[in-house]
């Protein structure tokens, strides 16, 4: 339940520093559209500029063609989806398999994979980058990509969801004679939709912003993802600010859209297990 | 027939026939079988992997020196300074996103008008990618070309150069973490007061308590569990922080914000000294570890109320 007021006479004062705070969150991006549409010189003036005297939306052709960025893109969107789906379908078949069924060692299996969230990647991303060359996948999509398809997180959400599922619904399906994978897909999946939608969007949201482990796997430039091609802007063509804005701003965009139309899941998310 | 008598973990029993249950117990095993494959590649080998190569050494021929690697990392001057300098970041980090956090929670925690998109607009900074929000703060930073300093002239204040000096570098760090950081912190802190039950406050409200005196007494102590989660989840990824180092001051000046990540990446990926650097992330592993098991320790003599 909300509160009524913190204390009487709070909701001006609220609104105040609310709308101050709010303001302080994104008075950043506001600055980084308005830097993107500004000239060279404008950026580089002594005295910075703050609304570009005639806005150079040509700012956002240019960074297709100074450097290979809708192939960034292209690669952000298979890396980011690719790692979306194979969440969407492999955690929720182990969180099914934790949920519903019993077996031998299945609390041993249930733990090793939950001592996992103890792992941070950077524990991991030494000697992934030694595997990575082993297998000959560095500058490949598998390389970005086979390092992130499950997550221990994933799988235990998916099991918390599944779990208050009648059993009555499944054994219903197995005399009706459906197949156990038919079950899963047609029966548990259906069933438990906004977990997926949660799970999707933290999902790709994660692998969309993801820095450090592109940045060490590919070093050619056409396999860079938008984050590691971003900074491209900032070492090879140095310091372009302009494209760096109008580049930051292409990749932010579809990360802001999908959050403000999904906000409430995100909100849920985050509140239900406190991982991003 | 034989029956089993099964009880999975909500404490549900089941009664399963026989001949179903080793049926099930295969499908379980087939299901299971691209989750096993997953974690043991790409968790549990590359951490043997690791720790073998810990304890060889960087040179020629690769000898097998035991822990010599773990004993260099406490000599190494570079390394402790990377550590300090990460664990003060770490804390400082978490103390004011916390503070931040859990006072815009309090202030959401009220029905209001427009609560929600205040909110949404709140937890932006949070969804954005560290890259972007690293490059939007170098440039809005920067002593040449910045905005800041330009706002700072027109106020009348003394201009900045926060990111070339070594002794305020790092806490420029800090505040644009904490900036990025409070909207997550508030989203905790508001799912942690949304599970107080109004009655303590009502009870307290008619014993004549205000609202001081409600926050400091029935707030504060029953909000403890999330307190602790915040705090412990905060460090843990404050202490990993990179993008920040990477893009924003490159470790620098004079390796002010050489955060132990960055420190790690530079070692082995530019160094080349790929032992010392296994060696290195598996003493921060080891910190992290004791962090997780006080963590659940502690959640487990949770709070009750």
């Amino acid at each position: 339940m909300f509160k009524e007021s913190l204390f009487p006479g709070a909701k001006p004062l609220t609104y105040l520093i609310l709308g101050i705070l709010a303001l302080l969150a994104i008075m950043p991006f506001i600055y980084m559209v308005l830097l993107s549409l500004q000239t060279e010189a404008e950026t580089f003036a002594g005295d910075p500029v703050l609304i570009p005297s005639d806005p150079q939306f040509g700012n956002y052709l240019d960074i297709w063609q100074k450097a290979p960025f809708a192939r960034f893109f292209l690669n952000s969107a298979i890396v980011a989806g690719v790692i979306t789906l194979s969440h969407l379908f492999f955690d929720p078949l182990a969180g099914y398999v934790f949920a519903k069924f019993q077996f031998r060692f299945k609390n041993v299996f249930f733990l090793l994979i939950l001592g996992t969230l103890m792992i941070p990647f950077f524990v991991r991303m030494i000697p992934l980058y030694s595997m990575m060359a082993g297998f000959g996948w560095l500058n490949t999509y598998q390389g970005l990509i086979t390092p992130f398809l499950m997550s221990a997180y994933g799988i235990f959400l998916m099991r918390q969801f599944i779990q208050p599922l009648p059993f009555e619904l499944i054994d219903a399906a197995r005399i009706d004679g459906s197949s156990e994978f038919g079950i899963y897909a047609r029966i548990i999946l259906p069933q438990i939709k906004p977990a997926l939608a949660t799970l999707g969007l933290f999902t790709f949201v994660t692998h969309w912003d993801e820095f450090l482990w592109p940045l060490i796997v590919v070093n050619t430039t056409e396999m860079r993802t938008m984050t590691t091609g971003l900074t491209l802007f900032n070492q090879e063509y140095y310091n372009q600010w302009q494209y760096m804005a109008a580049g930051s701003t292409v990749l932010f965009i579809p990360i802001l859209l999908l959050f403000l139309f999904t906000q409430r899941y995100f909100v849920e998310g985050i509140a239900l297990t406190g991982l991003k | 027939m034989k029956v089993v008598v099964s009880q999975d973990n909500t404490g549900a029993v089941r009664r399963v026939p026989m001949g179903l249950a080793s049926r099930q117990a295969l499908i379980a095993y087939i299901f299971l079988f691209p989750a096993f494959i997953y974690f043991t590649v790409f968790f549990f080998v590359p951490i043997v992997i690791e720790f073998w190569s810990s304890l060889h050494s960087d040179d020629t021929g690769n000898a097998f020196v035991w822990f010599d690697n773990y004993v260099k990392a406490f000599e190494d001057q570079r390394s402790i300074n990377s550590f300090v300098l990460t664990l003060v970041f770490a804390i400082s980090v978490t103390i004011l996103s916390m503070v931040f956090g859990l006072f815009l929670a309090l202030l959401l925690n009220q029905s209001f008008r427009g609560r929600t998109i205040l909110r949404t607009i709140l937890l932006i900074p949070y969804m954005t990618s560290a890259v972007i929000v690293g490059l939007m703060w170098r440039n809005i930073l920067d002593p040449l070309v910045g905005i800041l300093n330009k706002v700072l002239i027109a106020v009348g204040l003394p201009t900045q150069d926060w990111l070339s000096n070594y002794k305020e570098a790092l806490w420029a760090l800090v505040g644009i973490t904490v900036w990025q950081a409070m909207g997550y912190n508030m989203v905790l802190f508001l799912a942690g007061l949304q599970g107080i039950p109004t009655l303590y406050q009502e009870a307290a409200k008619i014993d004549g308590a205000n609202a001081w005196g409600r926050f400091r007494h029935i707030t504060i102590p029953l909000l403890a569990p999330t307190t602790l989660f915040v705090s412990i989840i905060s460090v843990i990824s404050s202490l990993q922080a990179f993008a920040q180092a990477f893009i924003i001051t490159n470790g620098g000046p004079a390796e002010s914000t050489r955060f132990y990540v960055f420190h790690v990446f530079n070692v082995a990926f530019s160094e080349g000294k790929f032992a010392y650097a296994s060696a290195l992330t598996f003493l921060m592993f080891l910190a992290i570890l004791v962090l997780t098991f006080i963590q659940l320790r502690v959640n487990r003599n949770g709070v009750e109320y």
